[in-house]
């Protein structure tokens, strides 16, 4: 990938009207984002923050409750469960989507006849533009213990049948298979604009030189694609920590705790407890770990990603 | 030499296997779903191994999806929230991002701070006091409590912005020097260029509206102005005869749309992402 380059700075100095910049020209441009920002995200994050110090259930008048809240996440084993589940999906998720995404991404840049490359990568790519409960509800047949078809074809294969909605090993598993499924198309469609991206003259000088596809990859590929798939860890982590439409769907969260998620547990909370004061506080524990973990990522990059 | 080639060969084999398993894995899931939406029967639906017979197809699973839920209803909402949202997206989004690209002006840098971290902070986090903002509107359980939302976009104005940085500075000149104010500049230069970026935002927006379940699960109480994911998953529980054939149907009539917009605009989807440099 090449970095792009700044456009140069609009004629600094050439005429002494342009210092004064573009301010008015800005406010008009920006004026529209600047109120939808103000008024829905800017509020309701503050409105977080305020809401997190009350304890209100919508029909009373709330009261003030200190960090009562906050003090109660501390104790509140089911939240530390869900955070685990939460956590172990994502990160499935976010491997499945950054190591077989790039499997599949790198197979479809071999030499195939273009119908049939439309073909793949249509296929892959479709699920993503579905319905997250659509697609949950076609695997919620799938997966079907006696009747699903999954389990047909394992039985077939002479696998034992598999409680995939019902267990609680396998139903976090049938999440991070059914956002896998849905989520994959993106992250090759991702890769193949950052494949595209590298000069095909520096591939065929690493042919001439007798570099063999092993060493092409890991020498060439990998450190141009770096950028791409720096950007899909983060994009996929900031993604797969808010599942909540495949757990909802598929197993209601269960067994337990199991499959449940975060954003789930949040839902919960709010809207089936009318706890908004507990619900506000577990909302900043997730937006500050979002940022943590996106930070965390930027530090890391600047180690292993390479900008041309 | 031989062993070159047939090395050559046994990884081209092993190269269209995976893609061909990976492609019937993505893709038989929805086969079986139309196949099941015009099945005549439950039992067939859930007979193993699947069969295909044409001659015991019907279109009756469609007629009952309308009996059981309002099915246009939930439809024509989706319609008129995604639609409106990703216009209304399209806009907010590349004025900004044209302000960002191409104006000067003080607080640029802490503003587009900003707006980066905007995308750290999901509507899932704030839906709780949205929620109290729509009520205080008194805009719950209408269409815009599910439109309003979705306007600011911080990711949408990131990659449009991304996109402008990249477009060639002389053209604006030249515009400039016809005494083209940023208006026309934007709307007469920017714009035209800029159509791959602005449908991948514009089909990236739409089906994420399309599809979202949280909100109006959250916002809307009437049935009849839920959206198509709420519709769906009312139609397979509560409403439900709990018929398989019927519930395919509906999925079958919800993924159609999307696979027409999807069919016409994917070209621009690779291009724009391609050419726009998506990365942080």
């Amino acid at each position: 990938m090449t970095r792009r380059q700044a456009p140069p700075a609009p004629s600094r100095g050439a005429t002494p009207l342009k210092k004064r910049g573009d301010g008015l020209a800005a406010l008009a441009f920006l004026s529209p984002s600047i109120v939808t920002f103000v008024i829905f995200v800017l509020a309701p994050t503050l409105g977080v923050l305020y809401l997190s110090f009350y304890d209100w259930n919508l029909l009373s008048d709330g009261t003030f409750v200190g960090l009562d809240n906050f003090e109660r996440l501390a104790s509140d084993e089911r939240l530390l469960r869900v955070y685990g589940s939460t956590a172990y999906m994502a990160l499935v998720i976010l491997a499945v989507n950054v190591v077989l995404g790039l499997l599949l991404a790198v197979l479809l840049e071999a030499k195939m006849p273009r119908l049939l490359r439309g073909f793949f990568r249509l296929s892959f790519l479709f699920p993503f533009v579905v319905s997250a409960s659509a697609v949950a509800l076609i695997w919620r047949f799938l997966l079907n213990k006696d009747l699903g078809l999954v389990n047909w074809f394992l039985g077939s294969l002479g696998i034992d049948r598999i409680d995939w909605l019902g267990s609680s090993v396998w139903a976090p598993i049938s999440v991070i298979i059914v956002n896998s499924w849905k989520t994959i198309g993106f992250s090759i469609l991702v890769y193949i604009a950052g494949l595209q991206a590298i000069p095909g003259a520096l591939k065929e000088a690493a042919i001439v030189d007798g570099a063999n596809a092993w060493t092409r990859f890991w020498r060439i590929t990998f450190p141009l694609l770096s950028p791409t798939i720096f950007f899909l860890v983060v994009i996929n982590t900031i993604n797969s920590f808010q599942i909540f439409a495949e757990p909802r769907v598929l197993t209601q969260g269960g067994p337990g705790d199991a499959s449940r998620t975060i954003v789930e547990y949040l839902y919960d909370r709010a809207f089936g407890d009318f706890d908004l004061g507990y619900a506000s506080a577990i909302g900043i524990t997730f937006m500050l770990i979002l940022i943590v973990l996106t930070a965390i990522q930027f530090r890391f990059s600047r180690r292993w990603t390479f900008y041309e | 030499m031989d062993v070159l080639r047939v090395s050559r060969l046994l990884s081209r084999t092993a190269t269209f296997v995976i893609l061909a398993v990976a492609a019937i894995a993505i893709t038989a899931p929805f086969l079986w779903i139309f196949r099941g939406a015009f099945a005549a029967s439950d039992a067939e639906l859930y007979k193993l191994p699947p069969s295909f017979d044409p001659g015991n197809l019907t279109g009756a699973n469609f007629g009952k999806v309308t009996e059981q839920v309002p099915y246009f209803r939930f439809f024509a909402n989706s319609i008129i929230v995604s639609t409106t949202v990703t216009i209304a997206q399209l806009v907010t989004c590349s004025t900004a991002a044209y302000a960002f690209a191409r104006l000067r002006f003080r607080g640029k840098g802490v503003l587009f701070a900003v707006v980066i971290g905007s995308l750290m902070i999901p509507i899932q986090v704030t839906i709780v006091p949205l929620f109290l903002v729509m009520s205080k509107l008194s805009l719950t359980n209408t269409l815009w409590s599910l439109i309003l939302p979705g306007i600011f976009s911080g990711f949408g104005i990131f990659l449009l912005r991304q996109h402008f940085l990249a477009l060639p500075y002389e053209l604006e000149e030249a515009a400039k020097l016809d005494g083209a104010g940023h208006f026309r500049t934007f709307a007469r230069v920017i714009l035209p260029l800029s159509g791959p970026s602005l449908a991948t935002l514009g089909i990236l927006c739409f089906t994420y509206w399309w599809n979202d379940l949280l909100l109006p699960l959250v916002m809307i109480s009437d049935t009849e102005r839920q959206t198509l994911p709420v519709g769906l998953v009312l139609l397979a529980g509560r409403f439900s005869t709990g018929s398989l054939g019927t519930i395919a149907a509906g999925i079958a009539l919800a993924i159609v749309p999307v696979l027409i917009v999807f069919l016409a605009a994917q070209r621009y989807i690779v291009q724009s992402i391609a050419s726009s440099g998506l990365k942080l």
